[in-house]
């Protein structure tokens, strides 16, 4: 049965977007199938692995079991929008300079996620990141590396550039 | 050897700016014009004859462009292990009968996926239960139900390795009593060993399925053009090779008309190395429609559908003098193989070669069985064949010495083969760092203060572990091109995956390093089955060894190449000449030099046009033609082994039975670290994997069912999960490795998982004989042990 489709407005990595959507879709289809922003991964979508994770209003979300419809008139930060003028966000060159990443799947997961713990709590103890990490399944890496990149991003804020906003 | 600029550092790695941006396209991420969307209908029945399908409503539905059952793919097989002696057996879709839940009975192929999967719920199938098996070992019984019961293969039907240009035609038999597969290798006397010993001890272990959960899931894009004929493919995989092959094999299409697109992959431990259904449906579909088609498993089809790991019942007999030297071993193995032979016949062999480089036992017999069960196929996964026989040896290793009063280290250093051994085989251990990667383990992780000494529920545990170097396997080859570009950089073409573990980088790293370039100044076309050359890809971690060695073969082509000019250039000598930034320069007057792009422009003028292209190529184990035998282990295996030694700390909850586990020490024979950062990488990735392997991981059925099919029920390592890891770097240089480098991605694995066993009965002293080591085992274990 075809559903009836219904226009939102969504700002997506500071663009404001409208957009005819159908209702059952979620915010990782609006994404990938509706704006190309394929940066955001499918992998179990049961809201257990983090591979879709974007920042919605200064929260990291699995984007997979969001509705596309509950993001009408808010903010949405992907993978896409993390560097500003051609110069990577802090993170993304503390995860390129630590090797912490090696599939590179869960890796936009993985930075937002970050992000938003760093936003909120700029000096998280590794315990603290380890704990809030916990929604990004990684399997090839052994999170080892990408904890220590995180951890030196938190301590060493001037390390990788001055942040960002 | 002088010190390395490039090689031995951890740089950056090559596809650093696509992963972290979002940019990197997986195959889930094309999108093609036109393209449709398809749907797999999996069988809800564990063994059932299909008596009717009725696709008509499913074909009237508006936005449905194809549906297609087992009667359009009529008498397509495939599987990972196609020889005379094992002619596969599985069917693209199942035809008269389905033989586990989740084979494939239909497809369907539409403008997107709501309707197709709408279409797949208007299929209706007409199911016959027939009696199902589930247990090998009732599977094997006089009178159990017949999985097969049918000649296998048709007759006339060319196996893969006829295709490959081995001699003998394909047996063509019917399996009894469900047995698929079997191994009998021997050397000495095993009885003779036993007589001779004063001590004998026999133990059986069982070793379960486990699955990959790469996270990228399974998938393939399939766009056919039907005017020139040609296939391009998107896939999630492990090497372009055999999927191609295998796609050109069951649907009729010359091997040089499937192109294999270059996609980065979201990790795949092996999960991701034979061809599957939906590998064959999508470019059927595609051809069918004249359309791309884009099918991607969802997760429950990955743990359904796909593969899992080999499940082995392992019994172990050994026999040892008093002073701790071993004299005989006897090995019985059980495979639970599933519906199709998946990977289980090369398995049972692996058991046994993969741990004959570690210990000298005089008297060895190896058997197994694998038998058809009514489950989906199992397969390599990270080191198979050695994860579950280190849990089985190297636990038992443990149990001889406190037996015997012998020091665990002391027992296991005795009995290790030497530098320079030749093996049974005829494999030569031209490097063996595995004496020094046990006692610096042993060393780092205070050991000797810890073992037995930790206190009530804590303890510390050894194992060692081998790992090949590559294998003969189709196409028994692997080619590689660098070539000179207009400024004096390079393009270096290679055709091995890069699914996470490195190849890449470390490829150019060697490149780098022999042409007196940074990795900036190399261009990488790589992945693509059209652009790059033949490749053998990494199968049995010859990566290192094989595909990229042929990178450095290519580097080193084009050097001597470049010296030559330059030496007319400057009427020098080759020898007197060195390399460096883009640059040829006179070793004696390092000022007087041409750079890289006068060269080629030279090159190019007085040379005919020559614009200088260096080749490459690298076989695995050049003295054989083809492979060693499968069942009787005879022929050589591998040109080198990588060794790991594990120690593991851990601590139990006796309240619950519950593992932690605190520190990892991981000792490990790489040859060489070409990429430090990327080797460490690999290290941690195994000493959690192993961890998960070790606790918790278990692919759980109920009549055939899968009932954890998802990351919620079925528990990968989190981030909090990870105890503390050290890698140490024991590395012996193969003189026949690129700049001395080995495997590093699969041979940890298997030694994290012993020495954690091992710490856990260091601690509880309980003996559990099946992984993992769930907590109510060892809370039985422990209460068992109170009681008595």
């Amino acid at each position: 049965m075809e559903l009836a489709k219904k226009l939102i407005k969504v700002t997506v990595n500071g663009e404001p977007r409208e957009l005819w959507i159908k209702q059952n879709i979620t915010l990782l289809d609006l994404l990938r199938d509706h704006l190309g922003l394929t940066g955001a991964k499918m992998s179990c979508i049961s809201n257990s692995c983090g591979a879709c994770t974007v920042i919605l209003d200064d929260m990291a979300v699995k984007s997979c079991s969001v509705l596309a419809m509950q993001v009408d008139g808010k903010e949405v930060l992907t993978v896409e929008g993390l560097a500003k003028d051609s110069k990577l966000h802090p993170l993304q060159q503390a995860f390129i300079e630590h090797v912490a990443f090696q599939c590179g799947f869960c890796t936009p997961g993985k930075l937002m996620s970050a992000k938003a713990l760093l936003d909120e709590n700029p000096q998280p103890t590794e315990e603290e990141l380890r704990r809030d990490m916990e929604g990004n399944l990684c399997r090839c890496t052994g999170y080892q590396k990408y904890i220590e990149a995180i951890m030196d991003v938190a301590q060493h804020p001037d390390k990788y550039g001055a942040k960002e906003g | 050897m002088a010190e390395f600029r490039v090689v031995n550092k951890g740089i950056p790695r090559k596809d650093s700016i696509e992963k972290v941006t979002g940019q990197a396209k997986y195959t889930f991420d094309i999108v093609l014009p036109e393209m449709l969307y398809a749907k797999i209908l999996r069988s809800p029945h564990a063994h059932a004859r299909i008596v009717n399908i009725d696709t008509s409503k499913a074909e009237k539905l508006p936005g449905v462009k194809a549906v297609i059952t087992g009667k359009d793919t009529q008498g397509m097989r495939f599987g990972f292990v196609d020889t005379p002696r094992y002619p596969c057996e599985q069917p693209v879709i199942a035809e008269d009968r389905v033989r586990f839940i989740g084979e494939s009975v239909a497809a369907v192929a539409a403008v997107d996926e709501d309707t197709a999967n709408e279409a797949l719920d208007l299929i209706d199938i007409e199911y016959e239960p027939i009696p199902a098996v589930f247990d090998p070992e009732e599977a094997m019984k006089e009178g159990a139900p017949q999985i097969h019961g049918e000649q296998i293969p048709a007759p006339g039907r060319k196996c893969a390795w006829q295709d490959w240009g081995v001699a003998r035609a394909a047996r063509s038999y019917n399996p009894v009593n469900n047995i698929g597969a079997s191994v009998n290798i021997g050397y000495g006397d095993s009885e003779k060993g036993f007589a001779d010993a004063d001590y004998i001890r026999e133990d059986t272990w069982v070793v379960p399925r486990t699955n990959h959960a790469a996270m990228e899931p399974h998938g393939a894009v399939a766009s056919y053009n039907p005017l020139t004929g040609f296939m391009d493919v998107w896939l999630s995989h492990m090497g372009y090779e055999l999927k191609r092959y295998w796609i050109s094999k069951t649907l009729g299409i010359p091997i040089s008309k499937i192109r294999v697109r270059k996609t980065f992959v979201g990790g795949a431990f092996g999960g991701k190395a034979q061809v599957f259904d939906h590998e064959i449906i999508a470019p059927f579909l595609s051809r069918k429609t004249g359309k791309p088609v884009k099918l991607i498993l969802p997760r429950d089809e990955v743990f359904t559908s796909t593969n899992n790991s080999i499940a082995l019942k392992i019994n172990v007999k050994k026999g040892v003098k008093k002073d701790g030297t071993i004299v005989g071993q006897h090995v019985k193995l059980i495979s639970d193989m599933g519906a199709y032979r998946g990977s289980v016949p090369v398995c049972l062999f692996l058991c046994h070669s993969m741990r004959d480089a570690i210990y000298n036992i005089p008297n060895l017999t190896h058997e197994g069985v694998g038998a058809y069960t009514n489950k989906s196929t199992t397969m390599a996964k990270r080191g198979h064949g050695s994860q579950q026989m280190t849990t089985a040896i190297e636990s038992q290793m443990d149990w001889i010495a406190e037996d015997l009063g012998l020091d665990p280290v002391e027992f296991r250093l005795k009995n290790l083969r030497r530098k320079g051994d030749v093996l049974p085989n005829r494999d030569t251990l031209n490097s063996y760092g595995l004496p020094d990667c046990v006692k610096k383990v042993v060393e780092a992780s205070n050991w000797k203060e810890k073992r037995g000494k930790l206190g009530p529920g804590r303890g510390i545990g050894l194992a060692v572990s081998a790992m090949f170097n590559g294998s003969g396997y189709w196409p028994f080859t692997a080619g590689s091109i660098v070539r000179m570009n207009h400024d004096g950089t390079v393009t270096l073409y290679m055709g091995q995956a890069e699914f996470g573990q490195g190849p890449t980088t470390t490829t150019c790293q060697l490149v780098a390093e022999e042409l007196g370039l940074n990795v900036e100044d190399i261009n990488l076309v790589d992945g693509d089955s059209e652009l790059c050359p033949i490749d053998y890809s990494n199968w049995l971690s010859g990566g290192m060894f094989v595909s990229c060695k042929a990178g450095l073969i290519a580097a080193q082509d084009l050097k001597q190449q470049i010296l030559k000019i330059a030496a007319e250039m400057l009427e020098e000598n080759v020898e007197d000449l060195e390399m460096l930034d883009r640059r040829v320069y006179i070793k004696a007057d390092p000022e007087e030099g041409v750079a890289f792009d006068e060269i080629l422009r030279y090159s190019i003028q007085r040379h005919d046009g020559d614009p200088l292209i260096g080749k490459g190529f690298c076989k695995p184990v050049p003295e054989i033609e083809f492979y060693p035998s499968l069942s009787k282990g005879s022929g050589r295996w591998t040109d080198a082994y990588s060794f790991t030694a594990s120690v593991a700390e851990v601590s139990i909850d006796a309240e619950t039975g519950r593992t932690k586990v605190e520190h990892i020490w991981i000792g490990d024979d790489c040859g060489r670290e070409i990429n430090t950062a990327i080797c460490q990488g690999q290290l941690q990735s195994q000493a959690v994997m192993g961890m998960g392997d070790a606790l918790f991981e278990e692919v759980m059925f109920s009549e055939g069912r899968t009932i954890n099919a998802n990351f919620v029920d079925y528990e990968i390592p989190r981030a909090f999960d990870v105890p503390k890891i050290t890698t140490i770097d024991a590395s012996d240089p193969d003189p026949n490795g690129p700049f001395g480098a080995k495997e590093i991605g699969e041979c940890a694995r298997a030694a994290v998982i012993g020495s954690i066993v091992n710490a856990v009965y260091d601690a509880t002293k309980v003996k559990i004989m099946s992984l993992p080591l769930h907590p109510e085992k060892i809370f039985r274990g422990l209460a068992q042990k109170a009681e008595a």
